[in-house]
């Protein structure tokens, strides 16, 4: 079977050469902008180009047999020193290829709707050469041949964040949010690079300057001994923390919703945060051979998904609710990776894009419509003047919520009925919770703003649908939201679970099997848990909200248990402040102390010996004289 | 004479130096001294297209020169000085370039400076080291002394002074190592290749090594010996700004791999984690340091002392990724932080001011001046992709293998960068355009084509590393066996080659 | 006998020195180096007579060779330093003052 192609480097190639061009273009033509359909057109291409390879290399994939599933690409060799040897190279096995396929989708529908929201802007091209910069790296990221390529992708993609978030770049506050989201998820990578050091210098006799690649790295796992092992999991997995906004790094997600929506959706909530859950499954081999830090991973996760998701509950502006809403899915993702149930994880990733994405444009249009207003208390009533938009934010809330048949449902309770099969039910009850909050917060965003009266008439009058460029990706999302969950139907619906028989020979996963009463019992559960939510959103909010100051529990979750605050004041404040005091009192006064003890020395010396220099020739010609019978008298005496 | 390319190098800007200040305008000198650099670079990439990564020391030129004391007027290069040697050859035509015209001296200076520079990366002979080492220091003193900002003075000093105190101990510790030699095998030499196999230790030697030390570790410089960086740097004239952060700094780092690691390699290993701990401490205080800056040229200053903290950690780490990351790092960091020198130099050119906080909005106005200076600053903070990862990644990953906690330390290099450098990013380039910056204009085509060779160099290190890495990896691989090899076998082999002569 | 032209030439050069040392017209002073000079060339040729070889005569040669260009620079030296000060004390010179 052969298994080198030569097209795979195309599919992160086109995009960014669109980034590339699209990017020189307006560099040049900044002052007179070139027509904004000229950008448009170029920028459609790369996305689309990309997604054609995809379903080809898809389609190639799927001839051969299942236990073989790879292709991959040598371009040439990276760096090479001693034993270690990097080839940059590209490899696509069931895994990538899933992410791939929703990747390229999904970042050619935004591209889409990002042609209708951003028409009128100003630095229009600066924007879609961001945006196929961004794909080209989130495709890097994903083909990725081993971790130090994969990082490339890691780390270009923070960067796009980090542009894209900061685009508005005439405002502080949004270069701020940017500069917090690089900062934070460098510290990420910091964890990543180290993990990536020490599992090198774990495998590297057994490599044995083999290319440092995934496959290689599997094949000679079993040599890594345990601690070694259990540092490569836990440094990686804060790489993860930092990339896909985990406890305790998870601050800097709600900050990015600074940026245009389109970027929310795309990058904020469909794609590069979840680049965390790919690169655990990415390593299952490791994790699953190492279940304390499966643990840990299970843990922080669901963790910052209840965290998550209290917060989520009482923010007003719509783009944060969505946000702390990711960061909660987010973590149900990781504890269904940690829980080693990978292609669960893997299969709410998935669901998740597609309506998380829905939620973000829909919110977009919105947005759009109400000339920039985001806080969901000004809002309400929006129904009647934008109907399409009203059924496919529900469409898109019910499947985040979970309730069956949307996609939501399919992905997050196999992750829970995964969790308890494992036998981890403390987890799954958390997840229960979370659900049920997670179905009040996002219908309590549905009833405020499109249910009840107009709170703020002038801007009601002015809302409008918005054009078809940017509705129609919004229904083709919606449908997707709808029965993407029928991709991995489970057998307990008589499914034959297709993703995750497609992702099995990329993940080692050991299935647990418990009994279909339990499943259907923990089912039904879950689901009544759903309804109380949104029965509970709907008894408070749909008829005559009130938006009174909040007290107590709720004000701290408003103002989002004050992490931030504690960050800065421990964390930035005082490095800051080292700073100014290195180089205000520091630097001059300590460490350049020897430095300036020795020209002091040497002053006081010379203060000492300058009473000798009179200045007169003829004192010169005392010391002369004196000198002179000095030495005749020593001279007399030695001879 | 003419018959190794290193001697033409060497001595051609030095004569065109001198033969500068007979032009009879500022603008011929500066066309002759570009001219004259176009050259010396032309003939770097040619020795670096004929280096062959296999073959050890080459373009070799030797011949006595005194004698009774076994001095020889030696030069060459191996995989150790090659990118160094590359560094110093290709970006200093834009010394020339980029900046407004200063007066004949001011490029005499500059040329003499890049001889200098050259000879002491190429010679194989301690004592022709030792005098292009001291030769390079009097156009620093010059340039900044006459050229520089208005605190030049007190700066020209204390880097003057600082500078030579170092070589002064250096000196010492160079007639030691060659009265050693002589002891052991009753000739004089001062070639390094001879001298390497010594591996001296205990007694006296121990001393000898920290002379080298700090001779190396104020040029680097390494913390604490950093003080005179900060007034150096930001008093000097952007053009030696430059040349001091892209290439001298780095030939402190050059002369500790080539000279104290087989010198005095049992010292060095029992010091090793002393000096790496330095390193870090360096690159951390240096890295804070630079949040606290208003001055975006004294900010870059002590990015560059926390960048040369992390070259000089990979050096301790004796292994031969680490190394390797070093020596690619030396060339991969001039042209980052290097040429983020020079950036600021037109800035100022232009403004008038270097204070971040009169700046601000200057990417609303220089499209392409803010997207060169951000490759510039990328590479600087270490983005895959661009020169700065490899040499980073590189150095982690063997401080991993030296100690996992020194690893740690060492990673935080990835954050401490990005902290300040974002920071300055979005003071001077983002937000509310200031009055300031309203007069400024973007690169003109010719500055924009004079930076383009060195956008492309910032990728092709990043994308294509391993062009240079293969000509120097097996050269650090010898290096790191010798490193560790026992004493004897090195003396031994040694009087052999002593015989046979 | 030689001890009394030495005697002399230690008298003439102790002169000199107190010349040199206490007088502070330049222009004395130039006087009696010249008068040192001389002391020296005296003993010079006292030992040439006591040796009976030539070498004293000829350094003593020397000597006047030189002490000659001395007093031409010496003097060319002095009419600059009056035309700058105006005068010639010497206490007015301490350039070298530390």
């Amino acid at each position: 079977m052969e298994h080198t192609v030569n097209y795979l480097v195309c599919i992160p190639l086109l995009p960014l050469a669109g980034a590339f061009v699209l990017g020189m273009m307006h560099m040049f033509t900044c002052k007179n902008p070139l027509p904004e359909k000229l950008y448009s057109f170029l920028a459609m291409l790369g996305p689309l180009g990309s997604l054609i390879f995809t379903l080809i290399v898809f389609a190639t994939l799927r001839e051969m047999p299942a236990e073989s599933r790879y292709l991959t690409q040598d371009l040439f060799t990276w760096f090479s020193a001693g034993d270690l040897h990097v080839d940059m190279g590209l490899f696509a096995d069931p895994l990538s290829t899933l992410f791939l396929l929703f990747v390229t989708f999904i970042g050619s529908l935004i591209h889409i709707y990002s042609i209708g929201y951003m028409a009128g802007e100003e630095n229009y091209g600066k924007y879609f050469a961001y945006f196929n910069l961004f794909l080209g790296s989130m495709l890097i990221l994903v083909l990725g041949s081993g971790p130090v390529v994969m990082f490339i992708g890691w780390e270009a993609v923070g960067l796009c964040s980090y542009l894209l978030i900061s685009f508005y770049t005439k405002e502080r506050d949004n270069v701020l949010a940017g500069n917090k989201a690089f900062i934070v998820n460098r510290v990420g990578d910091l964890g990543f690079v180290l993990g990536v050091a020490v599992l090198f210098w774990g495998l590297h006799s057994s490599l044995g300057g083999a290319g440092f690649d995934y496959l290689n790295i599997k094949a000679s796992a079993a040599t890594l001994t345990g601690g070694a092992g259990l540092a490569v999991c836990l440094l990686l997995f804060i790489g993860a923390t930092g990339k896909s906004a985990q406890i305790p790094l998870y601050v800097w997600l709600p900050d990015a919703m600074a940026g245009p929506t389109p970027v929310s959706a795309l990058i904020h909530a469909a794609t590069m945060v979840t680049a965390g859950v790919y690169m655990v499954a990415r390593f299952s081999f490791l994790y699953a051979s190492f279940p304390l830090a499966g643990d840990v991973v299970a843990w922080v996760g669901i963790l910052t998904a209840l965290l998550a998701a209290i917060i989520g509950c009482f923010q007003r502006d719509i783009k944060k609710i969505l946000a702390y809403s990711t960061v909660s899915q987010l973590g149900y993702m990781f504890a269904g990776v940690g829980v080693a149930a990978y292609s669960a994880g893997i299969f709410h990733v998935f669901t998740h894009s597609f309506f998380k994405a829905l939620l973000f444009l829909g919110a977009g249009s919105v947005i759009y419509a109400l000339h920039h207003e985001q806080d969901i208390w000004k809002m309400g009533g929006l129904k009647k003047k934008m109907p399409l938009t009203w059924i496919v934010m529900v469409v898109g809330a019910l499947a985040l919520a979970g309730f069956p048949p949307f996609a939501g449902f399919f992905s997050k309770d196999e992750i829970l009925f995964m969790a308890l099969a494992k036998g981890h039910w403390m987890i799954w009850l958390i997840g229960v919770c979370v659900a049920g909050l997670t179905a009040f917060y996002s219908f309590r965003l549905i009833f405020l703003v499109f249910h009840g009266e107009p709170r703020d008439q002038k801007s009601y009058e002015k809302a409008h649908e918005p054009p078809p460029v940017m509705t129609i990706p919004l229904i083709i999302l919606a449908i997707g939201a709808t029965f993407a969950g029928f991709f991995n139907l489970p057998a307990f619906f008589a499914g034959d679970s297709m993703v995750s028989t497609w992702l099995a020979p990329s993940l080692l996963e050991h299935h647990s099997e418990a009994s279909r009463i339990t499943e259907g019992v923990a089912m039904v559960l879950s689901i009544a848990v759903v309804l109380l939510g949104i029965f509970y959103a709907w008894k408070k909010f749909a008829f005559k909200p009130e938006d009174k100051p909040l007290i107590g529990f709720a004000k701290w979750a408003e103002d989002k248990f004050y992490v931030d605050e504690f960050y800065d004041a421990f964390i930035v404040q005082p490095w800051i402040a080292f700073g100014r005091t290195i180089s205000n009192f520091i630097e001059p006064n300590i460490v350049d102390l020897p430095a300036q003890g020795t020209a002091w020395l040497y002053g006081v010396l010379g203060m000492l010996f300058k009473v000798f220099q009179a200045g007169y020739v003829r004192v010169y010609a005392i010391y002369m004289v004196i000198g002179l019978s000095l030495m005749s008298i020593f001279l007399s005496q030695s001879l | 004479m003419f018959e190794s390319a290193l001697t033409v190098m060497i001595f051609l800007p030095i004569v065109a130096g001198a033969l500068i200040l007979l032009c009879p305008a500022k603008g011929a000198a500066r066309i002759t001294g570009f001219f004259v650099s176009l050259i010396v670079l032309m003939m770097g990439v040619q020795l670096f297209i004929d280096f062959d990564g296999q073959a050890g020391m080459q373009f070799v030129y030797n011949t006595p020169w005194i004698p009774s004391l076994g001095i020889n007027f030696g030069l060459g290069v191996d995989g150790i000085s090659l990118l160094v040697l590359l560094t110093s050859a290709v970006l200093f035509p834009l010394v020339f370039c980029v900046l407004k015209e200063q007066s004949r001296a001011f490029y005499a200076n500059l040329l003499l400076c890049q001889g200098a520079m050259l000879g002491a990366i190429c010679a194989t002979d301690l004592v022709v080291f030792y005098i292009f080492w001291e030769i390079m220091l009097v156009p620093i003193f010059f340039t900044i002394g006459i050229y520089g900002g208005p605190r030049r003075l007190p700066a020209t000093l204390k880097i003057t002074i600082y500078t030579i105190a170092g070589s002064l101990l250096m000196l010492v510790g160079i007639i030691y190592v060659a009265n050693c030699y002589h002891q052991q095998f009753g000739v004089w030499t001062f070639d390094m290749a001879r001298l390497s196999g010594l591996s001296l230790s205990g007694g006296f030697a121990g001393w000898a090594f920290l002379m080298f030390m700090i001779a190396f570790a104020i040029k680097i410089p390494i913390f604490p010996f950093h003080t005179w960086l900060p007034d150096a740097y930001t008093e000097a004239p952007p053009a030696t700004s430059f040349v001091l952060s892209a290439i001298m700094a780095k030939i402190g780092v050059y002369g500790m791999i080539r000279f104290v690691l087989p010198f005095f390699a049992p010292e060095f290993i029992s010091w090793a984690t002393f000096f790496l701990f330095l390193g870090i401490i360096g690159m951390i205080y240096c890295g804070i340091a630079a949040i606290g800056q208003k001055d975006i040229k004294r900010m870059l200053a002590f990015s560059s002392a926390s960048h040369m903290g992390v070259i000089a950690i990979g050096v301790c780490a004796m292994n031969v990724q680490s190394l390797t990351g070093s020596l690619f790092q030396i060339a991969a960091h001039a042209t980052s932080t290097g040429v983020l020198f020079l950036f600021v130099g037109l800035m100022e050119e232009r403004l008038k001011t270097r204070n971040i906080d009169a700046l601000g909005g200057l990417a609303y106005r220089a499209p392409i001046f803010a997207t060169f200076f951000a490759v510039a600053m990328l590479a600087s903070v270490g983005l895959p992709g661009t020169s700065g990862f490899i040499g980073e990644f590189l150095i982690i990953l063997g401080t991993v293998k030296y100690s996992m906690f020194l690893g740690l330390l060492t990673g935080f290099t990835l954050i401490v960068g990005v902290c300040y450098m974002l920071w300055m990013f979005q003071r001077v380039f983002y937000e509310k355009e200031s009055e300031t910056s309203a007069h400024f204009t973007d690169l003109t085509v010719g500055e924009a084509f004079s930076f383009l060779p060195v956008m492309i160099i910032i990728f092709v290190m990043g994308i294509f590393p391993q062009l240079f890495i293969s000509k120097i990896e097996p050269a650090v691989q010898q290096q790191i066996a010798q490193l560790y090899a026992p004493a004897q076998q090195q003396v031994v082999a040694n009087e052999i080659s002593v015989t046979d002569k | 006998m030689i001890e009394d032209y030495l005697v002399l030439s230690v008298i003439l050069f102790c002169i000199g020195i107190l010349g040199v040392i206490s007088r502070r017209n330049v222009f004395t002073v130039l006087m009696s180096i010249e008068l040192m000079l001389n002391a020296a060339n005296l003993a010079f040729v006292a030992f040439a007579r006591l040796n009976e070889t030539m070498d004293g005569q000829i350094l003593a040669m020397m000597v006047i060779a030189v002490a000659a260009a001395e007093a031409a620079l010496g003097l060319a030296v002095i009419i600059l330093l009056h035309r700058q000060k105006g005068r010639l004390d010497s206490n007015v010179f301490s350039l070298l003052k530390g």
